[in-house]
């Protein structure tokens, strides 16, 4: 038997299953929720509902949408001829955040990575495959990380697309030096992408 | 306790916390260790690209007092194989060399010829050599080092030593060859051509440099590919999870 009452402790078990989340930090958020007023504690509860009823991915893009299809789909005013390929919802923010892409994308909910038992099947490219047929797309941008795993499925994605599509245009995202980044400590694969990749400077 | 550096090919990573990664890596003269990179998946500095899966890194890595994992200090990218990184099928027989590794060596198990011999491999792999090959030479040299020799100088039967004429078949639960008089050819117990039989001796028993000179025929490949699947299977008690991938 627990030191605090079974609710309370039931609440900071719950609370503990959550990523990064210890017993000591699950403790202090159920203590500070039972101090706060119901407001807090009713709010807290609906979200939660509310995310596990209406988050459902999109049916054309996969990204998490409260609907169908996503407002990013829904848009008239974005570039239908090219789509950005990521790796996961958090990804597709990263890009959409920074404002400059204004194309379409498409979620593969993952890489390929045989030691985790995750092949082509688990991931949600026959449905990118399937967008090809279906819309006028001229360009797909391989926006993968470039881990072992990202770059594989960047390669294995070019590969099929261009078996299916010939005339379809495929790029991936570029890789080298970052803003901010020190020469001094980079690794020999990025400053060997950094210098394959280089460009003429603009006069 | 002293801190080692040590040339290290990363097997596995997992997440831990906010920054931090578990990292499973197999090095060149403490075998198969995890380890804890606090900031490993941030830092720019003491882990520059270099915990990614299958690289070959110089690691320095302490074992705290009273901890069962070790404390990586910094690692430095000695070999990214980017020729593994760009090709499904070479990265999924590169994930299969890592689990027949994990399988067969247990943590801490030092074994500088199987480093060699994986670190050998993916350099190979990452030249382009044909897969088909190269997975036949992993598999037979591995499981020799790992002790699961296959026995292929004489008759599991009836103890005749194989002179090298006429065809033999491999019994899986010896890890042997037999007589086609007390073993007969089938699914289960493949057969094996003089030739093939050769090469698979000259496999186990040579260095990594001649072996990978050999000259494999698809007839040979044909033949030597299914007594190492069993003989696998039956040693390891499973079929490796990434052996769908390969084919």
């Amino acid at each position: 038997m627990g030191i605090y009452p079974p609710s309370l402790e039931n609440l900071i078990v719950q609370f503990s299953k959550l990523p990064g989340i210890g017993q000591k930090s699950a403790t202090r958020v159920a203590l500070h929720v039972l101090r706060s007023n119901r407001d807090l504690a009713e709010g807290l509860a609906q979200s939660l509902i509310d995310v596990k009823e209406k988050i459902r991915f999109c049916s054309i893009c996969f990204n998490l949408t409260d609907d169908d299809p996503c407002s990013i789909c829904r848009d008239d005013n974005r570039a239908n001829g090219s789509v950005c390929v990521v790796e996961g919802p958090g990804d597709q923010l990263a890009i959409e955040e920074a404002g400059i892409f204004k194309g379409r994308y498409h979620v593969l909910h993952g890489v390929l990575s045989p030691l985790d038992g995750i092949g082509p099947e688990h991931l949600k490219i026959g449905k990118l495959l399937t967008r090809l047929e279906g819309e006028r797309i001229e360009e797909v941008i391989l926006a993968t990380n470039p881990t072992t795993a990202g770059e594989a499925t960047a390669s294995f994605l070019s590969r099929l697309l261009s078996e299916k599509d010939p005339s379809i245009k495929i790029t991936r995202i570029a890789l080298g030096i970052p803003m901010g980044g020190d020469l001094k400590y980079m690794d020999r694969m990025t400053l060997e992408h950094a210098l394959k990749s280089r460009l003429p400077v603009t006069r | 306790m002293t801190t080692h550096i040590s040339n290290a090919i990363i097997m596995r990573t997992w997440e831990f916390g906010e920054t931090d990664l578990l990292v499973s890596f197999f090095t060149s003269d403490k075998g198969r260790l995890k380890g804890v990179a606090k900031g490993g998946r941030k830092s720019r500095k003491r882990f520059a690209n270099c915990l990614d899966l299958l690289s070959l890194v110089k690691l320095e890595y302490e074992l705290k007092r009273g901890r069962e994992l070790y404390f990586l200090h910094s690692g430095k990218l000695v070999h990214a194989f980017p020729g593994i990184r760009s090709d499904f099928s070479s990265l999924s027989l590169a994930s299969y060399m890592i689990e027949l590794t994990e399988t067969l060596f247990p943590l801490s198990v030092t074994d500088k010829e199987m480093f060699a011999l994986l670190k050998n491999a993916f350099l190979a792999l990452n030249e382009g050599k044909r897969n088909g090959v190269l997975r036949i030479l992993f598999e037979a040299k591995a499981m020799a080092l790992g002790g699961y020799r296959i026995n292929l100088d004489k008759c599991c039967g009836c103890g005749r030593p194989y002179a090298g004429e006429g065809r033999a078949a491999f019994k899986q639960s010896k890890g042997s060859l037999a007589c086609l008089k007390c073993e007969q050819e089938s699914k289960l117990s493949p057969g094996l051509s003089p030739d093939s039989v050769k090469v698979l001796r000259v496999i186990q028993s040579t260095p990594w440099d001649k072996a990978q000179t050999l000259d494999l025929n698809n007839e040979m490949i044909r033949e030597i590919k299914p007594v190492l699947k069993l003989h696998i299977e039956y040693r390891t008690g499973q079929r490796l999870k990434t052996a769908q991938y390969l084919e």
